[in-house]
């Protein structure tokens, strides 16, 4: 894997109750550029254990001086979004995984629709700027609640004019996706990054109006949900390393010393792919298919069960 | 040239026989070179319009069947009719071609160019006619499934390579025996 880099917390806002944004600045040298789309693994030493949380990068990739990122505080969260909010402050040193995209606007594209639900709107912050750059024919959609979740609501207004649509579950305006996806025209790709429910009901909309999989990207950094307390064992050396429930497999692979290529920590990417040999697995990610799964498993997401040990081909 | 051999050269095109139904389809172009052909009667009853809109375009003729078609008879006025029928369309729209090899690639072109992708149409091939290009003079010719000829422009002995270009819907034609290049020796 590439090797880390160290930046430094330059200023914090919190744009909303649960949305700060971090701006994050080169400790020695510069930041690596990226393209629109890009995420970072954010790297926290707490004080028990390490967090790592990819988050999309929102700055214009035109300006590799600094990278910005927003983090939504989550109901639920294991601690990373936690920290983030509560220990995270202006001169703080961070360690980030450099940028890799997984969500990048298609070359070929004539008109570009974005759809973005909540904090799923970082990743559309860099991908606007990068449009309004090259001239390219876009509107984004941007469905949120008002006063929580809106945290680039009024900056999009004043930077997209009508290409921006608004949609405040507070003030009970949906997003009608049937009527939206229905008349695109020709050599239109959809984008969608938001909750689970939001990204499904687009694929699957899209799907019945007869969109091609390929018009339609996504992307889902859902954090890994909790789930029981299991053992995984290392078919190689027969070590076993203990998972919380609080702790995905591979976060557990990682404190136990292994280094496990991965990118997006989410379930998408293939990366984190490993070999099991035994033991029940509960698939939980969007990347392999189901002949797959005999024999492989998404650490980052997938977990294995209380009753026997997980033996991997590790 | 050997099936073995010419299974490895990746831009051949392979057309496959059976009409893959895509899910949703709301609306069907179908773009043919010859309607009167019975290849299209089978395309189109295989279609099922039935199920949803189809509109036929044709190079020439046209077809016994209750369906939206329009014929052309000249190729620009094909293309202009096209254009404008795939202005009017939305994503999800699929576009099935039938035709000789050229034909397919002509209209492939239009429709890529248009905002269509590769998984949004569907080329039917009919007879074994294609287009070779002479790499030496530029110039496009029909042929068969001849694997030798000369250039009917620069008289060149050709080899016709496998190699497909979509861009230019042709295969390519390269001087056999560049020590020797034409047939008849010059004077």
């Amino acid at each position: 894997m590439s090797e880390l880099l160290s930046v430094r917390v330059a200023a914090v806002r919190a744009l909303t109750p649960v949305v700060r944004e971090f701006t994050l600045v080169a400790e020695h040298g510069r930041l690596p550029g990226f393209s629109a789309g890009s995420h970072v693994v954010v790297h926290m030493q707490a004080r028990e254990r390490k967090f790592r949380n990819a988050y999309s990068l929102l700055s214009d990739p035109a300006d590799p001086g600094e990278y910005r990122i927003a983090v939504r505080l989550q109901d639920d969260s294991r601690g990373g979004s936690r920290f983030m909010h509560e220990q995270v402050g202006v001169g703080d040193r961070l360690q980030l995984s450099p940028p890799a995209n997984l969500f990048s606007l298609h070359s070929l594209g004539r008109h570009h629709l974005l759809i973005a639900g909540g904090i799923g709107i970082t990743p559309f912050m860099a991908q606007i700027a990068a449009l309004s750059a090259a001239g390219a024919s876009f509107e984004l959609h941007y469905a949120f609640r008002g006063g929580l979740t809106d945290a680039y609501a009024d900056e999009l207004a004043r930077r997209l004019g009508e290409r921006l649509h608004c949609y405040d579950a507070h003030r009970d305006v949906f997003l009608d996706l049937p009527a939206l996806l229905a008349g695109q025209a020709l050599g239109t790709h959809a984008y969608v990054c938001g909750p689970q429910g939001l990204i499904a009901a687009v694929r699957e909309q899209a799907l019945s109006l007869g969109w091609p999989p390929g018009r339609v990207h996504w992307e889902a950094f859902e954090a890994p949900r909790p789930g029981e307390a299991f053992t995984a064992r290392l078919a190689a050396s027969g070590q076993d390393i203990a998972v919380a429930p609080d702790q995905s497999l591979l976060e557990a692979l990682e404190d136990a010393g292994l280094d496990i290529p991965n990118l997006c920590r989410g379930g998408v990417c293939g990366q984190c792919a490993t070999a099991y040999v035994a033991g029940d697995v509960e698939h939980r990610d969007s990347y392999l298919d189901p002949s797959q799964r005999n024999a492989l498993l998404m650490p980052c997401v997938s977990r294995g069960r209380c009753d026997t040990p997980l033996v991997l081909d590790l | 040239m050997s099936d073995a051999a010419s299974s490895v050269i990746f831009s051949k095109p392979v057309y496959s026989d059976a009409l893959s139904s895509p899910t949703g389809a709301r609306r069907r172009l179908v773009v043919v070179q010859d309607a009167r052909l019975s290849e299209v009667a089978h395309l189109v009853r295989a279609l099922q319009p039935e199920t949803a809109p189809i509109e036929l375009l044709s190079l020439y003729g046209g077809l016994a069947a209750q369906i939206v078609q329009r014929s052309f008879n000249d190729p620009d006025r094909l293309k202009a009719g096209l254009l404008g029928a795939l202005a009017a369309e939305a994503v999800g729209t699929r576009l099935y071609v039938c035709g000789d090899e050229s034909f397919l690639w002509r209209i492939r072109g239009i429709a890529v160019r248009a905002g269509l992708q590769d998984d949004e149409l569907e080329l039917i091939r009919v007879g074994s006619r294609r287009q070779l290009y002479c790499v030496h003079c530029s110039t496009l010719q029909e042929i068969s499934d001849e694997t030798e000829i000369v250039c009917a422009n620069c008289r060149v002995r050709l080899m016709v390579r496998e190699h497909f270009s979509r861009r230019l819907g042709a295969y390519m034609g390269v001087c056999i025996d560049p020590d020797h290049p034409h047939v008849e020796a010059r004077t």
